[in-house]
C-alpha cells in the first residue's frame, strides 16, 4: 500500500538525527602509522626527516665542495707563483 | 608544509612513494570512516583500509585526472573492496554485525558516545539494510558532509540523480521507521 508522503518536518527530524547518528570517527589511536608500516609507506615525520636530511647532506657536500675548490685555487697560485720566481 | 593536490598526484604516479605516503595521510581517515559505516565492523575496516591503499599504490599510474577528483578514484576503490567483502561474508554465511561498535566521534569527549540512544542504534540497523548505493549516500552526506555534486562524481551520477535517490531514501526510511513503530523524538 502506498503511504501519504511525509511532511517538510517529519524530513527535517529525520535528517537531523541521521546528521547526529552518522558522525565522523576518530579511528582508534596508532592506526594511521600502523597501516602506513604495513603498507610500507614512509609516515609524514620520516618524509620530513628524509627531507631534512637531504637538506643537511647537500649543505655538507656543498661545504666539502666549496673547500676544495679554494685548495686547488691556492695550489693553482702557489704553483703559479713558485713557476714564475723559478723561472726568473 | 601542504603541497598541492596536483603536484603530490604527479609525483606519486611516477612511484614517488613519499608522496603517495602525503596522500594516506591526507585520506587515510576519510576511508577509514567510509569503510567503517559501511562494514560495523572496526577490525575489517581497519584491514579494508589497508587494502584500498595497496590498491591505490598499485595502480596510481593508471590514475589519470579526468574531471574526477582522486578522493572519488579512493571511493570507488573503497566501494568496490567493501562490496567483495559483504559478498565473501554471505558466501560463507556468517551472522551479519548488527550494532556497529562505538568509537568516539571526532572533537568529543568519548564518554559522550557511549550514551548512543537506542533511537540511534535503531537508525544505524536501518541504514545498514538499505541498498549499498543508499548506504553509501547518506555516509558521503552525513559522514563526509559531501554536497550533492561531489557526492554525483563519485557515484557516478549526475546531482539530479543523486538528489532524487537522496529524497527516495528518506521517504524509505521514514516508512521503515513507521512499519517499526519507531518514533524520533526531537532534541
Amino acid at each position: 500500500m502506498k503511504r501519504t508522503s511525509p511532511s517538510p518536518e517529519d524530513i527535517e527530524s529525520l535528517e537531523t538525527h541521521l546528521s547526529q547518528t552518522l558522525q565522523r570517527v576518530a579511528p582508534p589511536s596508532g592506526m594511521i602509522q600502523r597501516l602506513s608500516g604495513r603498507i610500507q609507506m614512509p609516515t609524514r615525520s620520516e618524509i620530513r626527516l628524509r627531507i631534512t636530511d637531504w637538506r643537511r647532506l647537500f649543505v655538507v657536500f656543498g661545504g666539502v665542495m666549496s673547500g676544495m675548490l679554494l685548495l686547488v685555487t691556492l695550489a693553482r697560485a702557489f704553483y703559479y707563483l713558485v713557476g714564475r720566481r723559478d723561472a726568473m | 608544509m601542504e603541497y598541492r593536490e596536483e603536484d603530490v598526484l604527479a609525483r606519486a604516479s611516477t612511484g614517488d612513494r613519499d608522496a603517495f605516503g602525503e596522500l594516506y595521510e591526507r585520506y587515510a581517515e576519510r576511508i577509514f570512516n567510509y569503510v567503517y559505516y559501511r562494514t560495523g565492523n572496526q577490525h575489517d575496516a581497519e584491514d579494508l583500509t589497508a587494502r584500498v591503499f595497496q590498491r591505490a599504490m598499485n595502480h596510481i599510474k593508471n590514475y589519470t585526472d579526468r574531471g574526477v577528483p582522486f578522493s572519488a578514484w579512493l571511493y570507488r576503490i573503497a566501494h568496490n573492496l567493501v562490496a567483495n567483502w559483504h559478498r565473501d561474508r554471505s558466501r560463507k554465511q556468517e551472522i551479519p554485525i548488527d550494532d556497529l561498535p562505538i568509537l568516539p566521534t571526532k572533537g568529543e569527549h568519548p564518554e559522550r558516545n557511549l550514551m548512543r540512544s537506542q533511537e540511534q542504534d535503531a537508525l544505524l540497523r536501518m541504514i545498514r539494510k538499505l541498498p549499498p548505493e543508499r548506504q553509501n549516500l547518506l555516509i558521503l552526506k552525513f559522514v563526509e558532509d559531501m554536497s550533492n555534486a561531489e557526492i554525483g562524481k563519485i557515484m557516478g551520477r549526475s546531482e539530479g540523480a543523486v538528489k532524487s535517490l537522496y529524497h527516495r531514501t528518506l521517504l524509505a526510511l521514514r516508512d521503515q521507521l513507521d512499519d517499526q513503530h519507531l518514533n524520533l523524538e526531537g532534541e
